[in-house]
């Protein structure tokens, strides 16, 4: 079983089917392309997007409806693509989270306050041989890259 | 801000190596061709945005308030866990 080197957490064992690609990476960290979503029932629903490549890099996330419950998606063709969801292209429509992919927003601290980048959700496609993800970011204003965030759930 | 007003096909320049040139307008959509060095970064805004957003996010003092802060918040919904919080 391969073994995941985190700062946060020491040594962590995975499978290799839990990690996910990110063929682009993230903005600002473009040369890491895999990543695992740890979750601890400590701490759950918070989720850890671990780099793989660098012990030192790990986001700290939440599940996007947990942040936004009515979070509609507006997922770009060109990220459609790359997730391999093109039947959503033709269609029209927007994937379903939950559903056809897991959404995660990204959280970061705003004036000593936890906030939300709900501009850009990370997206990974669910029920595929390898698990594809990117960081989609929006293209209208709808959202805020700094979503202040204090619910409860 | 520095407003200029110019129609399809027009360009401008900032300092003495980068051109920007408008070249198409329709419904609302405008289409820009830059020309710049190697060396000048040009990002859509809300990828810039991002990038200093995840920088920023994945700094070691912003993790650990984080972890303190929404840990926090969830224990305290769930009155059986508060205890490990602190």
């Amino acid at each position: 079983m391969p073994q995941a080197q985190t700062q946060q957490f020491g040594p962590v064992d995975y499978r290799d089917e839990d990690a996910i690609e990110f063929p682009f990476g993230l903005p600002a960290f473009e040369e890491e392309h895999r990543f695992l979503a740890i979750e601890r029932p400590q701490t759950k629903p918070l989720v850890y997007l671990q780099s793989l490549g660098r012990a030192d890099l790990c986001f700290i996330a939440l599940p996007l409806l947990v942040v936004d419950p009515t979070y509609k998606l507006a997922v770009s063709a060109e990220d459609l693509r790359i997730l391999g969801l093109t039947d959503f292209l033709e269609q029209g429509t927007q994937p379903e989270i939950g559903k056809d992919l897991e959404a995660l927003a990204i959280m970061s601290v705003t004036n000593s306050r936890p906030t939300a980048n709900l501009l850009a959700p990370v997206l990974v496609r669910k029920s595929s041989l390898v698990r594809t993800g990117l960081q989609a970011i929006r293209g209208d204003n709808r959202y805020s890259h700094e979503q202040s965030w204090g619910g409860r759930v | 801000m520095l407003v200029i007003r110019r129609r399809v096909g027009e360009s401008f320049r900032i300092g003495e190596d980068i051109e920007i040139q408008i070249l198409e307008s329709t419904g609302g959509q405008v289409k820009i061709g830059i020309r710049a060095p190697r060396d000048v970064s040009v990002l859509r805004t809300e990828v810039w945005v991002t990038a200093n957003q995840n920088k920023m996010a994945a700094s070691v003092a912003v993790a650990e308030s984080l972890t303190d802060t929404i840990v926090r918040q969830f224990f305290v919904s769930t009155p059986n866990s508060s205890s490990s919080s602190d």
